[in-house]
């Protein structure tokens, strides 16, 4: 089980090296809710909104 | 008199470290730091940072939503359920007012519908064949548990599945979110949700009497609720939002997904603002990903500091079995329910949000389907 968990360390901690490097980020951490008319943690609009 | 401590007892006091694994977990941390830091994201920094800090308290408290769920269902004890309801009080006093008062600043809300009802109770029943909820995924996957390495693969396929699903289910109707600070204000809101935290406290006494079973406490439930809850406070602070959880798995999933050729293009949850940005950023963009991620080398880096690190056995296959399951249904529950116990329970009821308790009472009847369930996967019901 540690080859396991060296293995996935080491994979994860390098996939999300290289993604950062390679995608934007902001100047600071953000939220789905952040945005304009979440309605949710996951940033889904509200009912109201859909319905129209 | 005093007698000397023997070598044998002595050698018995001594932590025993795993120091490939201590270093390990610590020098990963510290890269994804740097990686913010130098990106001009403090705010990330400390998200990972008070997640690395979630990791080690949910560890060495031992703090469980799951076997405490368990325990009041099945022996009527009260004492783990009665420490979530702390938490979440600490919590609620930080965030039902400064969520109302101060711009850029908000609660975790979610609109109340069937979506909600069904996420919830589905995510009961994977929560308990698991063993283990979302954070409590995240603290035994970093704990060295091999078994709930596999929860979160499946977890975080499942959640991938319930992005695409929860568009249709929404269209089944719902009421948007209802939150006590609009109502009452933020004082009168605050009151409101310590209220309901009492009613539902009282409720758990009143069933932990009727029982026999026991109510108080213990010294490490009062301890992991305090800590536990001011750092839902500190996450609130850095992040300007209740600390969550699965979101972060949704993404990671789409990620992986878009490298093995999956098309989200046309998904009408990935077109949604938040989730689309999501997809498109580094994960250390998104508040849920940063406590995820430091949870995980948190808990890593305090069971390496006190044990041999992964060294227990694989368990049997049915149980393996009970681990895919119950992470699947706790990733589709928790995009339909909004969350997990953290992000939908705790965010909500701390924000005052009519959802979290919803989540609460929808959720508990799965607990009661999965506990009957466990025995099919060779694990016990309590």
């Amino acid at each position: 089980m540690r080859l396991v968990y060296a293995i996935v360390l080491v994979t994860a901690l390098t996939a999300i090296v290289v993604e950062h490097l390679n995608s934007p980020s902001g100047a600071r951490p953000v939220s789905p809710e952040d945005f304009a008319g979440a309605c949710a943690p996951c940033g889904a609009p509200c009912p109201s909104v859909q319905k129209k | 008199m005093s007698v000397a401590a023997t070598p044998s007892a002595a050698a018995a006091r001594v932590p025993h470290l795993d120091w490939p694994f201590l270093i390990a977990s610590s020098l990963a941390l510290a890269v994804l730091v740097a990686l913010v830091v130098i990106d001009g994201q403090p705010a990330a920094a400390a998200l990972l940072i008070l997640g690395f800090a979630l990791g080690a308290v949910f560890l060495k408290a031992e703090f469980s939503f799951t076997a405490s769920w368990r325990r009041l269902i099945v022996r009527g004890q009260a004492d783990g359920f009665l420490g979530g309801l702390l938490l979440i009080a600490i919590a609620a006093a930080a965030i039902v007012p400064v969520a109302a008062l101060v711009p850029g600043f908000g609660g975790a809300i979610a609109p109340i519908g069937p979506s909600l009802i069904i996420g919830a109770f589905v995510f009961g029943i994977g929560m308990q064949l698991a063993n283990g909820c979302g954070s409590g995924t995240l603290y035994t996957v970093g704990g060295g548990s091999g078994r709930m390495l596999l929860t979160l693969a499946f977890f975080i396929a499942g959640s991938v599945i319930g992005s695409l699903h929860l568009p249709a289910f929404l269209r089944l109707g719902g009421i948007d979110p209802v939150l006590v600070a609009n109502y009452f204000g933020p004082w009168g809101g605050l009151a409101a949700t310590w209220a309901s935290l009492a009613v539902a406290a009282l409720i758990g006494i009143a069933v932990a009497k009727r029982r026999g079973a026991s109510i108080a406490p213990s010294p490490r439930i009062v301890f992991g609720a305090i800590a536990i809850g001011l750092l839902c406070i500190a996450v609130f602070a850095a992040g300007h939002h209740p600390w969550s959880v699965t979101f972060g798995f949704t993404v990671w999933g789409a990620k992986i997904a878009t490298l093995f050729g999956a098309d989200f293009s046309q998904a009408e949850f990935w077109q949604w603002a938040g989730p689309k940005r999501a997809l498109g950023d580094s994960i250390l963009s998104d508040t849920s990903s940063l406590t995820d991620l430091g949870m995980i080398l948190g808990a890593m880096a305090a069971a390496a500091a006190s044990a041999p690190f992964a060294r227990n056995p694989w368990p049997p296959l049915k149980s393996l079995l009970a681990a895919a399951v119950g992470g699947l249904l706790m990733g589709w529950g928790a995009r339909l329910g909004f969350g997990c116990n953290i992000g939908a329970f705790i965010g909500g009821v701390a924000s005052g949000s009519l959802h979290g308790w919803v989540w609460f009472l929808a959720a508990l009847p799965g607990c009661m389907i999965g506990i009957k369930l466990r025995p099919l996967f060779g694990l016990s019901r309590e």
